[in-house]
Parts: structure tokens; sequence; C-alpha cells
């Protein structure tokens, strides 16, 4: 702000009073249109409250930054009155002021954005004016006016809040150069420039202290805190807070000698009320009526030059100049005013603007905080952005929630993988599976349960994702019935309608791989996995495996498929194995064939210990989170072998190097024995004769397509001829005639 | 020697009714602030499950995008006022504090609600840059690994949860570390006092110990 010349009247602005609605505000209203008003408009009394500005030092901007914080009229649920609760309240502190209001709650957002605005503001704005006439009162002067719509379907509220007040004409003017000055700080002005006598406008820090002694005694003397008051300086120390209906324009008038730069005297009494701004130069909205209070009752020229105290202390500050409280002299413009001796309402004004400075009403969408799937939505964040504050602060959960996940297998490890998929804040599972939910299923596949199984029992696939959404409505959770064509499972020629499902089961599982960015492989057979393992490798998608034993489970990503020019040999100390990591098929030397035909029952069933499906599940998401975090993703190294688990690093030991992640290492292979409780990890190279991943088998399938497919479907020896697995275990069989083999061999 | 935990119900009510009528009666100054405004509130149906409560503002801390967006239009003009500030003034937020007691942990436990002015709930993101947190206290950005680098550290389990009184949705601040944090201070107060005097003292402990994680000053 540019200093005006000395002696320039500035004209005071007030600063407008903010509304606070409180969420049970609405919760209240809500209650109130369902069980008493329903379709009554009528208008209802509330009550609000507002404190004073603040001003405090921002504690995190270095040096000297000031940061002032206006007070609001808050509404909550404590606005209807009537109770259901008995509150000990410490009265009203000091500060604070209380203000009365209506409630005016419209049937239609029709009838409400229709209704005749300036009517019902201008009948609450008569009230007060009358009211200051007839009571002489001025409990009244600080009524607001809320007017609403309820839509109790979608938990939006419309409202907007009117604090009238009325418009001084001729407005009040401050002197430009003087301006408002700190209560406590004026006051040393004045005697140290000789004013002499506790003059000036301000005032000690005794008599400051006093002052909110006086108000905080007011408050609790039974008798009603003052939003208004007058402040009478009786002798030279001694102030006394008395309520403004004593005013006396004989007794209380305010004279004084001031010059421009604030130095002369000034005796008499001030004004004082509860002020919510924190404007420096601007007092607040309220003592815009009590000055209109004040003219109307005592038009006399004895109330054309007033003393203000705008009052912001509501504790006792550090420091004797840390009072926040402002005083001024203000001085009426030429002429008499508005309402002054006829009587006539002068103009009121005081539609609070919305967010956008605009005069239009506002709207509180409430839905995040009462619907339940959004609230479920939240807590599901929350748990995961703990991890972010303090722990892993670099963790990139949008990440993790932005990535797709294909879940090949809807039984015990599929089951497992999704929940813990869900636990991490994965937004969208898609679960494939052929079969249906079967009486031996639900003990050891949580999100099945008994009913499931009955009249044939519900496709696994659906029903997995229609759980999973019970669980948590947020989820995009699909369920896909769909056979997985396999090597060495001919698909016969006739009917030919055979054929046809095939190719368009191949088709729709290329699409939904194309679709995820996470392929589970999560089937109970060996060469089930063969498909989509080609078809990720192709793709470039991460392949998660589980697979398990009896008391023993594989957890493992396939490598990526190297981009070209780096395909690079092995190096010898296993770096490049490292870096170029096999499939699941890497380590066999015959390809994938039928493994489910002529076997017996344990043999074709997963015969697991129950407890190791949820291990396994749970190894292959924290892995896959492992290898999202690192920043090559899913082309990251293998951390090296070590011989004792022990030496490997911590996360928390800046051991985010080659081979880890934010969250720890991101191992090729892990090997579970749950016999001895142990994990080993295991470092697979790619292998370039290999059926799942070799560039021979994925050319061909790129080259071939569904032809391709079809012979390793129909032919059991046509992968390994396409790969030379044959020659090799021809010359195997030949170089190792006639060895004798030591047994004892680690078999890994 | 005083209790490390509030042991009752009974004992917490008492302790707030001394504590409310105490810091009622003393002349307000700016180093009680945390310790005024409160409130005893009690459902006359559910007469032993009544817990504190008092209002305050805050201010955001980070300036934010502002997440409250009202209709554009302008629907009526009022006569221009040149007596009205035309001026945003500063975001502030409502926040209602409750303190209730941890059955469980027989500590009272710090509820919490931010809201905007229209009275829609903080976002989590949002919540941590408001004045109700001390910087130190959640600022991942220059903080790493903290936790483990500093296991003694009083971590804010901020958690969301239904207010146990009243139902609504709530923050608060997990009480499994309260009791620890306690037993260390308590452990120094060796002055002599009146048995009421230590449930107030207890009281006022606690405050210092949740004021570590959250501001609590007005």
């Amino acid at each position: 702000m540019t200093t005006p010349p000395p002696g320039t009247p500035t004209i005071v602005q007030f600063t407008p009073l903010p509304s606070q609605t409180h969420p049970s505000f609405w919760h209240k209203l809500t209650e109130l249109k369902l069980d008493v008003l329903k379709l009554s408009d009528a208008e209802v009394e509330i009550g609000g409250r507002y404190g004073v500005g603040r001003v405090f030092r921002d504690r995190e901007a270095a040096g000297e930054k000031w940061v002032g914080v206006g007070g609001s009229l808050g509404v909550d649920e404590g606005s209807f009155g009537g109770q259901t609760t008995t509150t000990t309240t410490t009265s009203v502190p000091v500060g604070t002021a209380v203000a009365r209001g209506i409630v005016k709650n419209f049937n239609t957002i029709e009838e409400f954005k229709a209704a005749d605005k300036s009517k019902i503001f201008n009948q609450v704005a008569d009230k007060i004016w009358s009211s200051i006439h007839t009571t002489k009162s001025t409990t009244l002067l600080n009524t607001f006016l809320v007017i609403t719509y309820a839509d109790l379907k979608k938990y939006k509220y419309f409202y907007w809040f009117a604090f009238p007040a009325f418009v001084s004409k001729p407005a009040w003017y401050i002197d430009g150069a003087l301006g408002w000055v700190g209560a406590a700080a004026a006051a040393a002005a004045a005697t140290t420039t000789g004013g002499g006598g506790g003059g000036g406008p301000g005032y000690s820090h005794d008599q400051l202290k006093s002052i909110l002694d006086q108000l905080h005694k007011s408050a609790h003397s039974g008798s009603k805190p003052l939003p208004y008051f007058l402040v009478r300086s009786s002798g030279t120390t001694t102030v006394d807070v008395v309520p403004v209906e004593e005013y006396d324009p004989s007794k209380d008038r305010y004279t004084d000698t001031l010059d421009s730069t604030g130095t002369g005297t000034g005796t008499g009494t001030a004004i004082g009320f509860i002020d919510p701004s924190a404007g420096e130069q601007n007092p607040g909205w309220p003592l815009r009526n009590l000055l209109a209070y004040i003219r109307a009752l005592y038009p006399g020229d004895s109330t054309k030059r007033l003393k203000v105290v705008c009052w912001r202390d509501s504790y006792v500050p550090r420091g004797e100049d840390g009072w926040k409280s402002r005083v001024g002299v203000i001085t009426l413009g030429d002429g008499d005013g508005t309402g002054v001796g006829d009587g006539k309402r002068p103009d009121a004004v005081g539609w609070e603007k919305n967010v956008q400075g605009k005069l239009s009403p506002r709207v509180a969408d409430l839905a995040p905080m009462m619907d339940p799937t959004r609230l479920a939505n939240q807590a599901v964040d929350l748990n995961l952005k703990l991890m972010r504050w303090r722990i892993i602060p670099s963790l990139d959960l949008e990440k993790i929630a932005g990535t797709k996940c294909l879940l090949l297998g809807a039984g015990t490890l599929g089951c497992y993988v999704a929940r813990c998929l869900m636990g991490w804040g994965v937004r969208t599972i898609t679960l494939v599976d052929s079969a249906r939910v079967s009486f031996s299923n639900p003990v050891r596949q949580p999100l099945f349960q008994f009913s499931d199984c009955l009249n044939g029992g519900e496709p696994k696939a659906e029903c997995a994702a229609a759980r999973l959404k019970e669980v948590w409505p947020g989820l995009n959770a699909t369920g896909v019935s769909l056979s997985i064509p396999m090597p060495g499972h001919p698909i016969p020629e006739s009917p030919p309608s055979i054929m046809e499902q095939t190719r368009k089961d191949v088709e729709r599982l290329e699409r939904l791989i194309e679709e995820h960015d996470v392929v589970y492989l999560l089937m109970d057979s060996r060469e089930s996995r063969w498909l989509p393992s080609v078809i990720c490798r192709a793709k470039g998608k991460l392949v998660m495996n589980a697979a398990l034993g009896f008391d023993t489970f594989l957890v493992m990503r396939h490598g990526a498929r190297p981009a070209k020019g780096e395909e690079g040999g092995v190096d010898e100390d296993l770096k490049g194995a490292r870096r170029h990591l096999g499939c699941y098929y890497c380590n066999d030397i015959v390809a994938p064939a039928d493994s489910l035909t002529d076997r017996t029952l344990d043999q074709m069933c997963t015969v697991t210990r129950p407890g190791l499906a949820s291990i396994a599940a749970s190894t292959a998401v924290e892995l896959m989170m492992s290898v999202i975090q690192h920043p090559d993703g899913f082309r990251a190294a293998a951390p090296p072998p070590q011989s004792n688990p022990n030496d490997y690093p911590h996360p928390s030991e800046g051991g985010e190097g080659e081979g880890s992640s934010v969250l720890g290492l991101v191992p090729h292979q892990l090997r579970g024995y749950l016999a001895q409780f142990r994990n080993l990890h295991v470092v697979g190279a790619v292998y370039d004769r290999c059926t799942g991943c070799s560039e021979t088998v994925i050319e061909a399938y790129e080259k071939e397509g569904f032809s391709m497919m079809l012979r390793a479907f129909n032919d059991p020896k046509y992968l390994e001829r396409l790969t030379g697995l044959d020659k090799l275990y021809d010359e195997g069989e030949k170089a190792f005639e006639g060895v004798d083999w030591d047994e004892g061999e680690d078999e890994f | 020697m005083i209790d490390v935990t509030m042991q009752t119900r009974l004992r917490f009510e008492k302790a707030c009714r001394l504590f409310i009528s105490k810091y009622d009666s003393v002349l307000p100054s700016f180093s009680n602030t945390t310790f005024r405004g409160w409130c005893w509130n009690e459902y006359n149906d559910l007469p032993s499950f009544g817990y504190m409560s008092r209002s305050t503002a805050l201010t955001v801390r980070l300036s934010t995008r502002a997440s409250v967006v009202d209709d554009a239009e302008q629907i009526i003009d009022e006569a221009v006022d040149e007596a009205s500030l035309r001026s945003p003034g500063t975001q502030t937020f409502a926040c209602r504090q409750y303190v209730v007691y941890s059955a469980t942990f027989q500590v009272p436990c710090l509820y919490f609600t931010i809201s905007h002015s229209n009275g829609t709930p903080l976002s989590a993101d949002e919540l941590v840059h408001t004045s109700l947190f001390h910087s130190a206290t959640l600022d991942s950005t220059t903080t790493t690994s903290f936790a483990v680098t500093h296991p003694s550290s009083l971590f804010p389990l901020l958690s969301q949860g239904d207010h146990p009184s009243l139902g609504t949705p709530c923050w608060y601040l997990h009480p499994c570390e309260t009791v620890k944090s306690m037993q260390e201070v308590l452990a120094e107060d060796k002055t002599e006092m009146s048995k009421e005097e230590r449930l107030v003292r207890w009281l006022e402990v606690w405050f210092l110990v949740i004021g570590n994680m959250v501001d609590l000053r007005v």
C-alpha cells in the first residue's frame, strides 16, 4: 500500500466475513430435513461463531514472515441447538463471538435457484434494523442468513451465506498516514513522542491485559460474551469493558488532538468488537453494523469521530509488543448519513462471494466422505501412502496402482495373488480360468465359498472377480472363462468348431496379454504356461511365474527379450547371465509335453501343504513390486548370488545398486523349501535352445502366428526340432554312454 | 510417580473435567493455547463414552491448488460498495479435534477432522500440508528411510477410522507409541502433588507428547 500524504482521508474498507461450514452441519441439516422439516421450507433459527483474526510467524519461512489468518463464521452440528449430547463447555473462549442466523432450506434445486434472494436478504436486514430501534440491543447486529438445497441422494449441498451489513453514506474515513495501528505500539508511540498521560490512541500492556481479562470474565460470569463492547478509560491506567448498550454520548464522547503523525492526546471511550479480520488496514465486517447502530441511536456530532478497537487477541501474548489488536480513529464523511434521524433503513450488502470471487452460491460435495465406496478407495490409498511418508519416500505408488495385472489361473495361487495385488492398490486385475468352482476349492482358495460350488459350480474366473469387487468395490476386476491350448495336447481336426474355438481362444489370450502390463502364470500344469510365455516374450510383458510342489515352490520372473543388438553372450562371471535372464523352460532339455494324461489323481492335482500357496503367491507379488520399482523395470539385472543370505544388503543400507530397487533385491528365481523354512536365490541364464524364449521360437511365432502354435500343440516333437534340442539330446546320449555317474550332486 | 496409563475410563473422564475447569479459569496466554478451548461431550444414552473436543482453524503450509471449486456464474448483482474489501484472503481449514479414551491402550487418543470451508474433507495429501503437522513430522522429501535409521523416533501412525462415540469418519494418531513416550516423560517427573493434580498433570504431559507429532497450538 502506498502511503498517502498526511491528513489524506482514506475510505475505511471492511474485510468480508467468510463462512466455514463444518461437515457435521451438513449431517445435521440432512437429519433435520429427513426427520423434522420434510417438505417444509420454513426458516429455521441457527447459531454460529466467529473468532478473531490471527497473525502468526510463518514457522516454515526463514526470518520474519507473518501470515494473517482471518476468522470465519463457523456453523456445525451445535448450530441447530437441541443436542443429544450434554456439553460441558469452557463457555465461549475469549476472542470468539456468537452470532444468530437463519437457515432456509429449499426442496428443489429449481426453487433454490429461482428464490427471490433480495427479498430474503432484505427481510433479514429489516429485522436487524428494527431491532436496533425497538430493543436498542446489539444481540442481532451480526445476524447471518444461509439458504440451502440438500441433494440427499448425491450427498451434494448447494448453499449461500449472507452477512447483511448496512452501507454508511457518507462512508467512514481514516487518516491515510496514520491508519490503523497496533494497539500496544500506538500507546508506546504516543508516550515516547510526548503524548503524555497515557494519551494517544493505543493502550499499555497492562491495559490490554485488563481488557482481555474483562472479556474473559464477562464470558464466564454467566452473562453472554460480548461481540461488541465499549472500552472506557477512567483515570490514566484503568480501563473498563462494558456492553455497548451502556453508551452515553455525553460521557463516552471521544476527543483528541492527534495530528497526522499520531502525536497528541485522546480521551474518551473507544468502541470495540471481536474482529475476525487479519488485515492490517482493514477492520472486519461486524464493525459495519456496530457503526450503524451507534449512528442510528446517537445521531449527534459526538459520534462522527470515533475511536475503534479491533480486538484480535485471544490470549496474553509472549511479549509486551505481541498484541495483535488494532486501533484507529475514524471520521464520518460530510453529511449525516442515511437512516440518521428519519429511521429509514440504509442499504445493506453482504452475500458471500464464492471461491471464484463471484456472487453466486457454493457447493459442497460430500460424497467422498459419505459414500462408502469412495471412502474405501481413500482408505486403501492411505495405508500405502503411509509407507511413503517415512519408510520408503521414493516408493512409486502411482506406478503400482496403474499396473494392469493378468492372472492366468484362478485357483489357489490366483486367489492369493489377487488379494495381495489388491493390498498394494493395484486397480486392474483380470483373472482367466476355464474351470468351475468345485467342492474341494473353497477351503484352499480364499475367494470362493460353499454356495459357489452348487449347481455345477460358478465359473472360477468370473466368480473370483465378483468376490474381489465385494472386498473392494473400487477395483476393476474382470473374470474371463478361457481354456489355454497346450503343446502336446493335439487339437482334433473334426469337428471344425474345435479348431475355430482354439483359434479364438488364442486370439483372446493375445489380446488380453496386449492389454495388461504383468502376466502371472498360476496354472496347475507345466505345459499350459508355454503359450503365454511365448506371447509375453514377444510382446515385452513382465511374466511372474509361480509353481508349487508338495512342500517346495518356485517363484520367478521371466527375463526380458534383449533389445536388438544387445543380445550379447553369457559372461563367465555370470554378469551376462544376470542381465539376460532365462524363462521357466530354459533349464529344460525336453519340450513341454502332455503331463496330465495317464497320471494318477495325486500326480494331476497339485497336492501341496496348504500354507505353501499363500507364501508362493505373496512372494511372487512382492517380487513383482520390487521389479517394477526398479529403474530398469523388467530388464533389471538380478543380484549376484550369495552363498549366505545374510550377505545380501538391506535396502536401508543403501543397497540400491545393481539387482536392487527401493524395495530391495530383484532376484530372478526363488526356490522355497517349506520343510527347511528356507528360500534359495537362483539365477538362470537365458538358453539359446529354449522352447519358451529362444529367438528361434519367438521369431517363428512372430512370422507364422497361429499355424506355428498349432504345430506345437499337435506335434510333440515340433518344438524340440525347431530349437535343436533333439540334436542335443542325441549328442548327449552318445557322449554319456559308458560314463558312471557319482550321485549326490545338488539337484540344482 | 505417576501411572503410565489412565487405567480406566472413569479416571479419564475425571482428568478431562479437572483439566477443562483448570484452563477455563486461568487467563489465556500464549503458553497454554494447546490446553485451551476444550469441552467435555457426553451422550445422554451413552454416559460413559464421553470425550473432549474443540474447533480450530488451520492454514496450509505449502500452497496447494484450490481443490474446492464453485460455479463461475454470477447470479446476482449487488450495488458496488466501495467500503467492502475485495480480497480472497488466506485459505483456511476447519479442524475439529477430539480426545477420546482408548480402552485397549488405556490412554487418550487424538482424533481429528479437517475440512474445507464448504465442509468437504481434505484428502490425505492435502491434510499433511496443513499447519496441524510440523513440517519435519511428515515431510518425506527431505527425510529418507528415517524409520529405519531412527527406529526410536515418534512415528506418526496416522490412520483413518470412525470416531468411537460419534461414528463419523475421522483421522487419528495411533496410540501405540503414546504409552512408551509417556513412560519416558513421566519417569522424570518427581514433583509432589495431589491425586487430582496428578490427573491433570498426566493429561498435560500427554498433550506435550502428542504435540511432538501435531501442532496443537492455536
